[in-house]
């Protein structure tokens, strides 16, 4: 649904509103988190301890792995590490954030807590000077959709069935968007050819962790990158 | 039927691992915001992890696709093109999409 009151674009200013940056994780976390819902109930969890993980350990790719390993009745030490290894990329995204979220402790400790792929991909594109309420705002939407799509799996189940193969793109959709907006930014387009190249050997090299592998690359990479030469020129 | 303690004590300890991995730069912010390799990496990363993200998904994606990585190509080269041309986020990417799901569900006969 795009709504007409959604805020137009200031001219000049080019501004993407925050309706319009969580209307495409809608369209990727609902029917995720349907799956979610719907695989943790088939495993045989109450639907109530479906919506808490989505509401506390709120991280898609470990959610969806702790499912055959909570099965199997593995200890919970090694699911805790497995959590780990899935989730260590998310370290990296502070790093790129420190100086970008308010300074509030509520808002900024909820914005911690929900830096997942997307909402930190959209974070990242908010412009400088974006108020603490707006990216709260996108956050909460951001992980609504997701605690929306994991009661509808665990309630409905089977009847749940998404018709159209494909509609999970529009995540892909969004990354690329943002990516052209990153790239439109930045002083050089030399990260975007750093990360083609280190996933490319990630996946060479170890396929089940190319992600992981591919940023861990990238951040070698990016600590050699060179001092920018208009750091006094630039706001 | 899964025990439910056992349950609930595995979420309390993904929930404390993906949080404090969240929390841990800004738990160091004092010493990280000063620190010039930081703020190197800080104008680094975003662009190589978007693109990072998205090579991610689409290796995902067409490794779920039967008839080959055309579709993800088409899709992400017009959304991309899109994107450069009227910076409309919304339009790209429900552009994108809806050209994926057709590609996917009409044609390429496999």
């Amino acid at each position: 649904m795009i709504s007409p009151s959604d805020p137009s674009p200031v001219p000049g200013i080019p501004r993407i509103s925050v309706l319009s940056l969580s209307v495409p994780v809608a369209m990727g976390y609902v029917p995720l988190g349907m799956v979610f819902g719907f695989l943790f109930v088939q495993a045989g969890a109450p639907w109530w301890l479906a919506l808490t993980a989505s509401v506390f350990v709120y991280a898609g790719a470990s959610q969806f792995m702790m499912v055959p390993m909570l099965a199997a009745g593995l200890p919970v030490a090694s699911i805790a590490l497995a959590t780990l290894v899935v989730n260590l990329r998310h370290m990296f995204y502070g790093l790129s954030l420190l100086n970008k979220l308010p300074s509030q402790p509520g808002a900024r400790w909820y914005l911690v807590f929900a830096l997942t792929d997307e909402t930190y991909s959209v974070l990242t594109t908010l412009p400088p000077g974006t108020r603490a309420g707006q990216m709260v705002t996108v956050a909460l939407l951001n992980q609504g959709w997701w605690v929306l799509g994991t009661l509808l799996g665990a309630v409905i189940g089977a009847q749940a069935q998404i018709g159209l193969v494909g509609l999970d793109f529009a995540l892909a959709a969004l990354f690329a968007v943002l990516a052209v907006e990153q790239w439109r930014s930045a002083e050089s387009s030399a990260p975007l050819w750093v990360a083609v190249a280190s996933y490319g050997i990630a996946l060479a090299v170890m396929p089940q962790q190319a992600l992981l592998v591919a940023i861990a690359l990238s951040v070698c990479a990016g600590l050699f990158w060179p001092k920018s030469t208009h750091e006094e020129a630039a706001p | 039927m899964i025990d439910i303690t056992y349950a609930l004590g595995v979420l309390a300890a993904m929930t404390v691992v993906t949080f404090g991995l969240r929390a841990l730069p800004f738990l160091a912010a004092r010493f990280l915001q000063s620190h010039p390799l930081v703020q190197r990496l800080g104008r680094f990363l975003p662009l190589a992890i978007m693109t990072l993200l998205l090579l991610h998904t689409l290796v995902g994606s067409a490794g779920q696709n039967p008839s080959g990585p055309w579709a993800e190509l088409v899709a992400v080269v017009t959304t991309m093109g899109l994107q450069w041309w009227r910076r409309h986020a919304l339009l790209s990417i429900l552009a994108g999409t809806l050209l994926y799901v057709a590609l996917r569900n009409v044609g390429f006969a496999s």
